[in-house]
């Protein structure tokens, strides 16, 4: 009964239209630009080492969440759940990286 | 046996959400890679802790070749797109189209996994062994964890696909593309970290 149930297939009311490639595509542009800018920065750049780390920082955050809206489809209706799941080892996670940072480097 | 019965008949729209079943695997698991999340990060504050105790070694900056980094990023960015290429193909319901850009991105997961090797043996080759210093350990448990997980990933998606090209694209395999999809991805938004934080910030100092 239950795996009959589990397994019962729903079609949705209305067609739904799929989505092309495209915006995905820009998403891949988008990412490639953004791993070149950083790579670029460490080979040209003898700015300050600070300033390096913050851009670093700033366009891994930038990449990370447009691939996470777009290609992990993030971005979606009825995604509550799993940015629930996703954030609360997020927030684990900095809680760790702050202290790790704290206690060897101040 | 009804539910198998519509596994043969029409594919609905999103297969991978047409049954319960298939809503409460994606939802598991992003459960798990919130988990996922959590080992990453925990090897990642190591890392960061324990980057510049070299024991007399190489440090990053002597150490790292931003060039293979550099090609490994590419490879591995790009096989996180033929991957979404291959879901949109899925939701297409072209199988054939299916199974080529998940053949296509399990050859560049095992590119990318045969520079991560032929990066270590280089490193080891240079005194950058495991058990060399605090930097050299907690290097090769995060990378190599991240490496471990792309070779599970290949694993897990040629067996999709060999269930695949036996079952057929259905409302029961559909659901395991998808969560393998965001492996996939997830995989690809571990190594942005990776190529930053350890390669690039590495690099500077």
């Amino acid at each position: 009964m239950t795996a009959e149930h589990a397994t019962a297939v729903e079609q949705p009311k209305k067609r739904v239209k799929h989505e092309g490639p495209k915006k995905h595509i820009i998403a891949y542009i988008f990412s490639l630009v953004l791993t070149i800018l950083a790579f670029a920065t460490v080979i040209t750049g003898e700015v300050s080492v600070n300033f390096v780390y913050v851009m670093l920082v700033l366009m891994a955050g930038v990449q990370v969440f447009i691939q996470m809206a777009f290609w992990m489809h993030m971005k979606d209706r009825g995604h509550l759940f799993p940015i629930i799941g996703i954030l609360s080892g997020v927030i684990i996670v900095f809680t760790m990286i702050i202290m790790a940072v704290y206690w060897a480097w101040w | 046996m009804s539910g198998h019965s519509h596994a043969d008949g029409v594919l609905p729209h999103e297969p991978e959400k047409a049954t319960l079943e298939g809503r409460n695997k994606v939802l598991g698991f992003w459960l798990f890679l919130g988990g996922e999340t959590v080992l990453f990060g925990t090897l990642f504050s190591v890392f960061i802790a324990l980057r510049d105790q070299v024991n007399g070694g190489p440090t990053a900056n002597e150490l790292f070749s931003l060039t293979i980094v550099a090609i490994a990023t590419l490879i591995l960015l790009t096989s996180s797109l033929t991957s979404v290429f291959a879901i949109q193909a899925m939701h297409r319901n072209e199988p054939k189209a299916m199974v080529g850009w998940l053949l296509v991105t399990v050859l560049f997961g095992l590119a990318f996994l045969g520079l991560e090797i032929y990066e270590f043996v280089e490193y080891a080759h240079e005194g950058h062994t495991f058990a060399a210093s605090a930097f050299s350990t907690s290097f090769y448990t995060l990378v190599g964890f991240h490496g471990g997980h792309v070779a599970f990933g290949i694993l897990w998606i040629s067996l999709l696909i060999w269930q695949v090209l036996r079952r057929g694209l259905t409302v029961v395999t559909a659901p395991k593309i998808y969560i393998a999809g965001l492996y996939w991805h997830f995989i690809d938004v571990v190594w942005v970290f990776i190529f930053t934080v350890v390669y690039l910030m590495g690099k500077v100092g």
